[in-house]
């Protein structure tokens, strides 16, 4: 671990749920994204986080973005000129309110990490004032 | 060259040897740590966080920074890493001025 390792740490966390933002914010833009049924929807994208073993530092990463499931929904709407033969069309299996909780853990999980930050930066500050005056 | 007169005077010179009261000094012993040179190393820490810090400000400006918390964090451990070296620098310096006001 490095001499500013706590801060190290809580930046890893910054970034992943920097990444979890990205991933939320893509679903929600992607919500009414309408597919002919012959095509696959839009699958939603989650992130897989990891842990960083503490022999390397320690902290978290992205190990990689899990897809939702690409059959999504069928809908009715005949006067979308995507529809087929039938009327329908496919929506994506985006779940608003699943996509706001997480939005709201994505965005408290990056400022507890950026709280994390600042406290260590104030602490560090603190050792540097030992035996100033 | 050399004058037979002073020659002569030195050649019946011998010189001091110790006079078996006081063991003669071995001269300063080396301090267990690297001393400055190890500060220096520091310093050269110091250097790569600046460098790493200048870079993502060029990222920033330019428009290719994916991470802001990145920068910030960079901006500041280099502050920090910084303020460590001065007092650390300080420390030292007080620690020199103390031992030459001992003449005085």
């Amino acid at each position: 671990m490095s001499i500013f390792g706590a801060i190290g740490v809580a930046g890893s966390g910054l970034t992943v749920y920097r990444k979890w933002l990205d991933a939320v914010s893509d679903n929600l833009a992607n919500m009414s994204t309408v597919r002919k049924t012959s095509e696959a929807a839009y699958q939603a994208k989650s992130v897989i986080a990891q842990e960083i073993p503490s022999a390397s530092g320690g902290g978290v990463q992205v190990a990689g973005i899990g897809l939702g499931d690409a059959a999504g929904r069928l809908v009715y709407e005949p006067t979308n000129p995507l529809a087929d033969a039938t009327g329908y069309v496919r929506y994506p299996d985006v779940d608003m309110s699943s996509q706001m909780a997480q939005l709201i853990m994505a965005q408290r999980g990056y400022q507890a990490n950026a709280a994390v930050v600042d406290r260590a930066k104030a602490t560090y500050e603190a050792a540097l004032q030992i035996g100033r005056s | 060259m050399s004058i037979p007169a002073v020659s002569a005077v030195t050649a019946g010179i011998t010189p001091v040897t110790g006079t078996g009261y006081l063991s003669p000094a071995s001269g300063t012993q080396a301090a267990s740590g690297a001393g400055f040179a190890s500060a220096l190393g520091s310093v050269d820490q110091l250097q790569k966080l600046q460098s790493t810090t200048d870079a993502l400000a060029v990222k920033a400006v330019t428009g290719t920074l994916t991470d802001v918390h990145d920068y910030t964090i960079a901006a500041s451990e280099s502050k920090l890493a910084v303020e460590l070296t001065a007092a650390v620098r300080n420390k030292a310096i007080d620690a020199f001025t103390e031992i030459m006001r001992m003449q005085a």
